[in-house]
């Protein structure tokens, strides 16, 4: 009998928060008129905006310098892809006008350089990258399937392809908002964005060939961490799954520090090799 | 953890017995009670089975680089000429065979990892989240209950001591206590001093682990990393890493360490020639991190640039210490329990070794002498027994210090009526005439002339001494041995081993504050205290991954066992040759002292002011070569 009088209050309890909105009342309840959702801006926990510079502390050797034609130690190519990679040749990239080829959505963020990232509108996250002068736009507002964005004029076959973005939350946020994000509520900022990239135009993994095909879905979650008594570092953890040249996805993470001036950027164009 | 048990750390001034932390010689202090605690409430929840993914650094965390790809890498010129010094045959020596990884190595190794939680059976508390990898068999234990971090003078491991707690997505741990070890395992050197804030953060089956290492010794600034782990289903079945070490290589003379001299390591270059990478690129520490590497090595003059990385920059002063001191200095005495009923007092100069039991207690050298009232106070609060015998590891005053207040205050049942009394030279050895009121002191009769030739007071120099390799006693349940090691700090130390605790008190053999301090105006030299410290290296067994076990207090530091030993082992020996080659070699000692022979060691150990500085430590190498080759 105790046991069910608990178990009903905590589904009450529950029923409860989850009707819960933002400040107490959900939008458009309790008599008081329909509130637009807050702006993926608004909505943000995590302030990814500034000027960050690349942390090249992992694969070094490939990623400061351009590795030999098939040296593709830690890759999950499949014998298609390595067949591809043993294949590259800089010099016909050129010729094609293809230099920005290592500098599509899937290698840009492994490239030493530094990032600027800023609120391109409320819902569009833009982030600019001096190595290759890139601008990834990544849109927030969209169903996260693959391809349920109707790309905009010149994103989709673009080096950066399209990218729908959203704000993944703490488990501890969610429970203790009932439905999400919103300012003054809640625990303290923390949050995910997930970015999931598609209908990129096919580009290389590393600069000596390693390939990603128009097929390829890149899967980010981008993190503001604080360190203790030191930096605030950007991590961007991505997955690289292209059903052509891999065999399973590509798992890599990328450290950012964030700088408190605009010193280092240095725009440079891509280059082949 | 066999060794954990509820131990007492005491605060021992006016407020004896006040101040009370439970500790264990692990590095762990138990939670402070904290009752109403609400339970922290995770954020994310890490258990599970998981592999790390090895997409990047596959070398690093596979087979291994190559020397001197050390690019990505904040180090400064210290750590630099460690890893250039490296030979990788150190690693068949018997006491580096079964090292475990350190901390921040450790989540970039290859192999199984298993990740579950701690809860108050109760309460259901969240008390801990523990980190196991299978390569070393590491378990990373975070606490989540709020304790705090063991002092500066407890013991060290190679997963360090963890605290966690949830920021915002992600689980937050901070790290200290960390063994020395590999950061790379091509000799790429973390020290003993590095802390770590590690960042767990989930996106459904992966997780990301962003480590930053910051390591005052061999690094310029804090060293970032990332490490991807993909879930499994099921249980690996794949947990263990056994270790015992063996002869792997026969024949080598026990004072043999493996190493290079600076600027003849040869495989130098091989990694930029095989990669057709500019030489300097990899070594320029942090430097090579940043964008603006490229830039640098276009308008570097990169061949003779980068010759110079190989060796010490001339013309430099030596760098000090960069290491917490491990000594406490605020005028208190400390009580760190060690094992079974033997005690370390640190705060006093050096450290003092306590064991008690039925009998009176036995006391292992004395301390400066300047907090003797606290000493004995803290005792106090160990055991209600008096002091009954004191041994003495040196003659040296911050050993010796407190003999005359802690005599004064014991007393030694075993001698009224004996012939020691009857027959003690009064004036000399007094003491003995009045047994109970004074302890008994011990020591290698070295100790004894040394203090007699100062004129210290009768009262203060050991009577009960020896002079031979070896002196025993059983005490207070265990097995008491003194051995004497002669020439190597001075010519009166002893090693000082509890055999049932398996405690080895080193006083000055063996320190984690200093060079070794070779006196050799009292008959200390380099080749006595490397025999002394192998001697100390030939009594220890590790309990696992080549820590643990034997416990080793040093004359001054922080708790340790035979890892810390052997890398300060290893570090008097490679002094010792470098030393050595430029004596050979005809070079003076001014020459010598140039060279900066201990630029690599100098950050942690190094002092360029004070009792015991660098110079006087690589004068008194030289002198025990050059002017007593002979020496024993």
């Amino acid at each position: 009998m105790r046991g069910s009088a608990l178990l009903l209050i905590t589904v009450l309890t529950g029923v409860v928060t989850s009707a819960q909105g933002r400040g107490g009342a959900p939008p458009g309840r309790a008599g008081g008129p329909p509130t637009a959702p807050p702006s993926p801006r608004a909505a943000a926990l995590a302030d990814l905006t500034g000027q960050w510079v690349s942390l090249v502390t992992e694969d070094w050797r490939y990623r400061m310098f351009t590795a030999p034609k098939g040296d593709t130690v830690s890759v999950p190519l499949n014998p298609n892809g390595q067949k591809a990679a043993t294949a590259w040749d800089p010099a016909r990239d050129e010729a094609a006008g293809e230099q920005c080829k290592a500098f599509g959505a899937a290698g840009v963020m492994r490239m030493p350089g530094r990032l600027r990232v800023t609120w391109h509108d409320d819902t569009t996250l833009k982030i600019e990258t001096d190595a290759g002068t890139q601008t990834r736009l990544l849109r927030f507002g969209a169903p996260m399937a693959p391809g349920a964005l109707s790309a905009p004029p010149g994103e989709a076959g673009s080096w950066q392809g399209v990218s729908l973005a959203s704000w993944e939350y703490p488990r501890a946020s969610v429970a203790a908002r009932g439905v999400g994000p919103g300012p003054g509520t809640g625990p303290p900022p923390g949050g995910t964005m997930k970015v999931v990239t598609t209908q990129m135009r096919p580009g290389y993994l590393r600069r000596n060939g390693v390939p990603y095909s128009a097929n390829a879905v890149m899967t980010e979650y981008f993190d503001r961490l604080e360190v203790p008594g030191g930096d605030t570092l950007l991590v961007v953890a991505a997955e690289v799954a292209d059903p052509e040249y891999l065999g399973t996805p590509y798992w890599t993470s990328m450290q950012f520090k964030r700088q408190n001036d605009a010193s280092g950027w240095n725009p440079t164009p891509c280059a082949a090799r | 953890m066999t060794n954990v048990r509820a131990s007492v750390y005491v605060c021992a001034s006016v407020c004896v017995g006040l101040a009370l932390i439970s500790a264990t010689l692990d590095g762990q202090q138990a939670a402070p009670g904290r009752p109403g605690a609400p339970p922290p409430a995770p954020v994310i929840d890490l258990s599970g089975y998981w592999t790390g993914v090895l997409h990047e650094d596959a070398y690093e965390r596979g087979a291994g680089n190559e020397i001197a790809d050390y690019g990505g890498f904040a180090l400064n010129e210290a750590g630099r000429l460690w890893a250039l010094s490296y030979d990788p045959s150190r690693v068949t020596l018997r006491h580096h065979q079964c090292e475990g990884y350190v901390a921040p190595y450790q989540m970039r190794s290859t192999g199984n990892f298993r990740i579950w939680e701690d809860r108050d059976p109760r309460t259901q508390r969240l008390m801990a989240i523990n980190v196991y990898g299978q390569t070393t068999e590491g378990l990373r234990t975070v606490w989540m209950d709020g304790r705090p971090h063991p002092p500066a003078w407890a013991p060290h491991t190679a997963r360090g001591f963890s605290t966690g707690r949830f920021v915002g997505n992600a689980l937050v741990v901070q790290t200290t206590h960390i063994k020395q070890g590999w950061v790379r395992r091509n000799g790429l050197p973390g020290s003993d001093q590095t802390t770590m804030t590690d960042f767990f953060l989930r996106n459904g089956d992966r997780i990301t682990n962003v480590t930053v290492a910051n390591d005052p010794v061999f690094f310029s600034e804090p060293q970032v990393r990332s490490n991807d782990f993909v879930r499994q289903p099921v249980d690996h079945g794949a947990w263990l890493y056994a270790c015992d070490d063996g002869e792997q290589i026969l024949d080598r003379a026990p004072d043999y360490v493996p190493h290079y001299l600076f600027g003849k390591q040869p495989f130098a270059r091989e990694f930029a020639q095989k990669y057709s990478l500019p030489l300097a690129a990899s070594l320029m520490g942090a430097a090579s991190i940043y964008p603006e590497l490229s830039a640098q090595l276009r308008t570097a003059n990169a061949g003779a640039d980068a010759d110079a990385l190989f060796s010490p920059a001339p013309g430099r002063p030596s760098e000090t210490s960069r290491a917490v001191n491990a000594e406490p200095r605020d005028g208190q005495v400390h009580i760190l329990p060690i094992r079974n009923n033997v005690y370390m007092l640190a705060g006093d100069g050096g450290n003092i070794v306590v064991q008690t039991g039925d009998q009176g207690a036995f006391v292992v050298d004395t301390g400066e002498g300047k907090l003797s009232d606290k000493v004995l106070a803290a005792i106090r609060t160990l055991t209600p027994k008096p002091i009954q015998f004191i041994a003495n590891t040196s003659f040296h005053a911050e050993h010796t210090g407190g003999n005359a207040t802690l005599g004064a205050a014991g007393q030694d049942p075993s001698l009224p009526g004996s012939f020691f009394v009857q027959s003690a030279p009064r004036g000399v050895t007094g003491f003995f005439a009045d047994p109970l009121s004074h302890a008994t002191m011990m020591g290698h009769n070295n100790v004894t002339v040394r203090m007699q030739a100062t004129g210290a007071p009768a009262s203060t120099v050991p009577a009960d001494t020896y002079l031979e390799e070896r002196r025993r006693k059983f005490h207070n349940g265990d097995a008491i041995e003194l051995f004497h090691q002669p020439n190597a700090s001075t010519d009166g130390d002893s090693l000082i081993h509890f055999r049932g605790a398996d405690v080895i008190v080193a006083g000055d053999i063996f320190t984690t504050t200093q060079y070794p301090f070779i006196d050799t105006k009292n008959g200390g030299t380099i080749q006595g205290l490397v025999r002394a410290l192998n001697a100390i290296l030939d009594r220890t067994v590790f309990r696992h991954q080549g820590e643990g076990g034997t416990y080793v207090v040093p004359g001054h530091g922080y708790l340790s066992d035979e890892h810390e030993v052997v890398e300060y082992r290893d570090m008097a020996v490679i002094v010792r040759d470098r030393v050595k080659a430029m004596v050979d070699a005809g070079a003076t000692l001014p020459q010598i002292q140039a060279a900066r022979l201990t630029a690599d060691y100098d950050t942690r150990y190094g002092a360029n002011a004070g009792p015991w500085t660098t110079a006087m430590f690589v004068q008194a190498v030289y002198d025990t070569l050059k002017v007593l080759p002979g020496a024993k």
